[in-house]
């Protein structure tokens, strides 16, 4: 078996089912099993837990296995309405829950996990099962078989002694099959046990058959052992009538023979009508989650590979319209021309092979708010809207991180206590609510809480006291407050909570989010809650870009940030309080030099350009030497040396191989 | 001329490795299916050889399927794959027209062995 591949797909399957977990654990919170939605819950909350199961069995994560048996067990119950759910049966599925997903993810890396874990798993099963009354049922059959059943009652036709290999798995299920088989020979007249008995736990693996047949002995015997797992076929053939009306027990006191006559396959239901009504009500109910769509499972290494290729031909294309042009050839323009066409074309196909709806890594959040509610004596109602809008799919796995981030904050230092609440004339219910939209080329998703409010106050006077802003300052806008909050080592904090850290979270919220090229906008009002919007590119990995030349270096500045350009002339330019400045249409702006953010010397160029870019609500001039055009660059990410500039981040090949790098925009304004 | 076999279980995982035991042994695995519906509809399209069956699917499950199958199709010859402890289900799909089963975790030498008992 291929261990490495197995593990892959094993993994990615199980994490799948654990999300899925949780959310019908979360919805049974909410709608107990005897409601529609509740049964419902019940129903995926098994069907998942049973995948686990089968699939941990057979990689041998045996903890795993153990584990999301046990589970499985208590639901089997609750599900045939056997056992009531109660509050402390669901937080121990919880617990559970969260033991398998520790569990599988500890397996697949080394093969089970050590001793240590598995004791952890044993209690947790013990309490699972101590929770739902024995074990499984149909244990194998362990030692020969010594007795023989008496032969089934009624008589003529062939009677047919079977016995079962010791260790037969699911014996009952098997001789189900044995009683098949004889029904291919003839109408089966009595079975001994019944059909009933042999699904008990003490079913011994002996049956006996009266079967009306005329095949042979070796026939018969060929036939039963088709259904498998049979050591022994014996047959006997009643002499006459008469003996055996004598010498056969009375039906009324052997319980557990059959009295009924042959039944034919299809009318077996009657037999078993419990176990099937049970089923056909826990199955029959079944609703569809969601529409039937075509969807193909791909390895992600592929399309990374099918995106890297686009990305190459689309560096190709742009080499191939610049010789094109130098040629002068109408066809060959033409020929061009639908080429780059094409790959246009292609490039979008594949990009939106890439985009996935966020509800891919939205789901994974109401477990994560729900339980910090419940760490910090929080009452919480969670919304999600926009789950299906999508996004690049590396650029949302990127941006889930800081989305627990800013959703533990919220849930943290946004929502108040119940009480607190209903001071202030609030429900004591807070309502935080994750949204995704999109505006033209951008995806917006936002954080937003109805509770306090950032403390302003507070904000400004810790960051005068920090020196970071004017002690004349006697307010600061929502923008100058996440400009304040997010700057690494900031924090109002007074205790430390085990949920958002001390003043560590924001700030790399925002360097993630400015590492993918979007922006973040905070927004709070006092008593009135707090909103983070992360504006986020739709796909990462190409974008609009201006090119400009400084000394013998092309750079990209991504389109999004730029405004405006115009030609340098010496009199937009002024200074003030020794900065540089430029004066547009009345408005004075900072002037930055490229050449001195990327370390060339200031030369004298005769004419330069400035580049208007545009962050929020900051504007700035960029002093470039030329500047290239407007072009499509493929984002190629790239590991900056230490000690480097940290005003790019990324770069990309342009059409004559030359690698340039692309500006971070936000980090120079 | 090898027999043909429609796979049907709602993880990917197992369908991977049902479908590598059988290749191996010379079966030649004409389709998967993830849902009861999807192993009926193409149970009508492929006519296989045989079906391997998992009990647990959402929308329609094998036991379901097994039924519909088999009452288009009497000579129809489904092996129900069965997680530990699923007696009860198991003799429903076997009282729906499953000819035999194997539980997981499979070893490659029961299935072929129930594979040949359900090929006959």
């Amino acid at each position: 078996m291929d261990s490495a591949r197995y593990r892959e797909l094993f993994l990615t399957e199980a994490r799948d089912h654990l999300v899925s977990i949780n959310q019908s654990l979360i919805a049974l919170e909410q709608s107990p099993p005897s409601t529609v939605r509740g049964g419902e819950s019940v129903n995926e909350l098994f069907r998942a837990v049973h995948t686990v199961k089968g699939m941990s069995a057979v990689m041998g994560y045996d903890s795993v296995a153990a584990l999301s048996h046990a589970m499985e067990s208590l639901l089997a119950r609750v599900r045939a309405g056997e056992q009531p759910l109660e509050p402390a049966h669901l937080g121990l599925l919880f617990d559970a829950a969260d033991a398998l997903e520790s569990a599988i993810e500890t397996s697949s890396v080394q093969a089970d996990a050590g001793p240590a874990s598995a004791l952890d798993v044993t209690s947790l099963v013990d309490r699972l099962q101590g929770r739902s009354g024995s074990a499984s049922s149909a244990t194998p059959l362990s030692t020969l078989p010594t007795v023989r059943r008496r032969p089934p009652p009624g008589s003529g036709g062939v009677v047919v002694s079977v016995s079962l290999e010791p260790g037969t798995i699911l014996p009952g299920a098997r001789a189900q099959l044995v009683v098949a088989r004889a029904r291919t020979l003839g109408a089966v007249l009595g079975a001994s046990p019944d059909e009933v008995a042999l699904l008990a736990d003490d079913f011994d693996g002996q049956l006996a058959l009266r079967v009306a047949t005329e095949a042979d002995d070796a026939t018969i015997a060929r036939t039963i052992q088709g259904a498998g797992s049979v050591a022994t076929v014996a047959i006997a053939r009643d002499p006459d009538r008469s003996d055996a009306c004598e010498n056969a027990p009375d039906a009324a006191s052997d319980p557990s023979s059959t009295r009924l006559a042959d039944l034919p396959p299809g009318a077996d239901r009657s037999l078993l009508a419990d176990a099937s009504e049970r089923f056909e009500a826990a199955w029959g109910n079944e609703v569809l989650k969601a529409p039937l769509q075509r969807y193909v499972r791909i390895d992600l290494r592929r399309l990374d590979h099918l995106m890297s290729l686009v990305g190459e031909l689309m560096i190709v294309r742009g080499s191939l319209a610049q010789r094109a042009s130098a040629h002068a050839d109408p066809m060959l323009d033409d020929v061009v021309t639908e080429a780059s066409r094409l790959v246009g074309a292609l490039q979008d196909g594949v990009l939106g092979a890439r985009m996935v709806p966020v509800w891919q890594v939205f789901d994974r959040f109401p477990r994560v708010v729900r339980d910090a509610a419940r760490t910090l004596g929080k009452d919480v109602e969670f919304v999600v809207e926009g789950r299906e809008i999508e996004l690049d799919r590396s650029l949302l796995e990127q941006v889930a991180d800081p989305l627990v981030h800013l959703l533990r904050n919220a849930v943290d230092h946004g929502i108040e206590p119940p009480a607190a609440r209903v001071a202030s004339g609030k429900p004591p219910t807070g309502r935080l609510t994750l949204s995704a939209s999109r505006e033209r080329s951008a995806v917006v998703i936002r954080v937003a809480d109805d509770g306090r409010g950032v403390d302003r106050d507070r904000v400004l006077r810790t960051a005068q006291a920090q020196g970071v802003v004017d002690a004349e300052r006697e307010a600061l806008d929502d923008d100058e407050i996440l400009r304040v909050i997010s700057r690494a080592g900031f924090s109002t904090a007074d205790r430390v909570t085990d949920l958002s850290g001390r003043g560590v979270g924001i700030d790399a919220v925002l360097s993630r989010i400015r590492a993918l090229g979007g922006t973040v906008e905070l927004r709070t009002g006092p008593g009135t809650g707090t909103s983070f919007s992360l504006r986020l590119p739709v796909t990462l990995a190409v974008i609009p870009a201006l090119m400009a030349r400084v000394g013998d270096e092309a750079y990209a500045l991504p389109l999004t940030h730029v405004t405006e350009t115009l030609q340098l002339t010496r009199g937009l330019v002024r200074t003030v309080r020794g900065r540089d400045v430029i004066v547009i249409r009345g408005e004075v702006l900072p002037l930055l030099h490229l050449r001195d953010v990327v370390g060339c010397a200031r030369g004298d160029a005769a004419t330069s350009h400035v580049v208007l870019l545009r962050v929020a609500d900051r504007t700035a001039g960029l002093v470039v030497d030329q500047l290239l055009g407007r072009e499509e660059i493929v984002v190629k990410p790239f590991d900056a040396v230490r000690g480097a500039a940290t005003c790019f981040n990324g770069a990309t090949i342009q059409g004559d191989g030359s690698a340039a790098l692309i500006l971070e925009v936000s980090s120079l304004l | 001329m090898s027999h043909t076999v429609l796979i049907c279980d709602d993880a990917i995982f197992m369908r991977t490795m049902l479908s590598d035991i059988l290749q191996q042994a010379g079966f030649d695995v004409v389709g998967e299916a993830e849902t009861g519906a999807q192993a009926v509809n193409k149970y009508r399209d492929l006519r296989p050889d045989l079906v391997t069956m998992d009990i647990v699917m959402p929308d329609m499950g094998g036991i379901d399927a097994v039924r519909e199958i088999t009452r288009d199709d009497p000579t129809a010859k489904v092996l129900m794959c069965s997680a530990m402890g699923q007696q009860a289900l198991v003799v429903e799909a076997i009282q729906a027209g499953a000819k035999d089963f194997v539980v997981k975790p499979f070893q490659p030498s029961r299935v072929l062995e129930a594979v040949q008992r359900v090929l006959g």
